[in-house]
């Protein structure tokens, strides 16, 4: 208890740290206090903190002015409590998961209702939800009637599949609604198919670049 | 030192007839009387030092020349070959030729996939796209137009799952990818394009 807490004493300054350093030079001074001070709450309140850092670093590279950042990352605090909130009410036990904090979070915004959001976290009380969550808003994203997407989402991991294939399952659909059927005929061949959707093509040759989280500082252009 | 035979002085004198000489001393005669010819015949102001020299010289190759002699004059090789070796050698380099030249197939993590980024931007001189997958940070993917058709392509790799992005069109227009059918609000008053990627070996 006592190492827990030394490290937790010497490990939330460093992450403060690291914070300001990843935000300095990319978003505007003033704001950098006031994000810093809302992050390290995240950190204690065991949320996540990277979306925060992000919407902070996207504020900068897009010139929005600091008052908008700050309120930009007070937002995405407030939708992550809210997600928190939600997965506890599924059926988690709290305190969540960061990472399932972030992936509800994700796909509340993206649209997801939360009704929906809670089905499925309730349907899978043991497993990561961020691919199914994923799946469900890419489809609800193309209009697709959010139960519908869900209870496929749900069928496909009873019959099997894990993971990035529920992606497949999601892009399955799309492909057959790109070939002219009708949503619910999309939703039953696929479902017919189940598990058997195809995976998502090997890369073939050509350029391909890696993206990567460069550590340089460069001056980002300004939006219009 | 020889000494020469007094008939053959006389001889060369004229003071006795060149045939009265026997044959073998007619012929020292004659190799003297060459010699004499041949010392006459030298261009003035050169020594006989000075021609001796002249044809050492003519023999002493510089070490290029000697070099490039040793290099095209033929010399007898001897090779002892395992044939065992000798096919190892014919496989592999069957193998390299039937390898393409050219490959930038990238492996891909567990977790990783291919995004696709095309976009229509004639007349524009830069493309790149930023997002949440490299920090929002310009200058890190650009996209290609080779042909100069307006149409600008990049192929990344990428954590599989969710990524909201947009393009940054001659470092100063940020746009959304209006062919990505997903946005999401971006709490700045502007929409985010949101991908998904499937992981290749998910």
């Amino acid at each position: 208890m006592r190492v827990a807490l030394l490290l937790a004493c010497v490990a939330a300054p460093l992450a403060g740290q690291s914070v300001r350093s990843r935000l300095e030079g990319r978003v505007p001074a003033a704001a950098i206090p006031v994000v810093d001070s809302l992050v390290q709450a995240a950190g204690r309140e065991g949320l996540p903190t990277e979306p925060l850092v992000g919407k902070a670093l996207e504020g900068g590279a897009k010139h929005v002015v600091p008052a908008l950042i700050v309120s930009a990352v007070e937002t995405r605090l407030d939708q992550l409590r809210s997600a928190r909130a939600l997965l506890v009410r599924g059926g988690d036990a709290p305190p969540a998961t960061p990472a399932e904090v972030a992936t509800v979070s994700g796909a509340l915004r993206r649209g997801l209702p939360p009704p929906v959001v809670e089905r499925v976290v309730g349907a899978l009380p043991n497993e990561p939800r961020e691919s199914a969550l994923h799946a469900i808003a890419d489809l609800v994203a193309h209009r697709l009637d959010a139960d519908s997407s869900a209870s496929l989402v749900i069928d496909a991991i009873h019959a099997g599949l894990r993971g990035g294939r529920l992606l497949d399952v999601s892009h399955a659909v799309l492909e057959e609604q790109q070939r002219g059927r009708t949503w619910a005929e999309s939703f039953a061949r696929v479902r017919d198919e189940l598990p058997d959707v195809p995976p998502a093509p090997k890369p073939g040759e050509g350029t391909v670049q890696r993206a990567r989280r460069p550590s340089s500082v460069s001056k980002a252009p300004t939006p219009p | 030192m020889n000494s020469i035979d007094p008939r053959v002085h006389q001889a060369l004198d004229g003071e006795i007839p060149r045939e009265a000489l026997p044959p073998a001393l007619r012929r020292v005669a004659e190799r003297l009387e060459s010699a004499a010819a041949l010392l006459a015949a030298a261009p003035e102001g050169r020594s006989v030092a000075d021609r001796v020299l002249a044809r050492l010289h003519r023999h002493a190759h510089s070490p290029v020349r000697r070099l490039a002699r040793w290099l095209t004059a033929p010399h007898p090789v001897t090779l002892r070959i395992r044939p065992v070796w000798s096919l190892a050698l014919a496989a592999s380099l069957v193998l390299l030729m039937l390898l393409p030249e050219e490959r930038s197939t990238p492996v891909l993590g567990e977790h990783e996939g291919i995004a696709q980024f095309v976009a229509r931007f004639p007349g524009a001189h830069s493309v790149q796209v930023v997002g949440s997958f490299n920090d929002w940070r310009t200058g890190t993917i650009p996209l290609e137009d080779r042909d100069g058709d307006g149409v600008w392509r990049a192929v990344v790799v990428l954590p599989a799952g969710a990524h909201e992005y947009m393009f940054v069109v001659d470092d100063e227009r940020w746009v959304p990818d209006y062919s990505a059918n997903r946005f999401v609000e971006d709490d700045f008053g502007r929409e985010n394009s949101v991908l998904i990627v499937r992981p290749v070996k998910g």
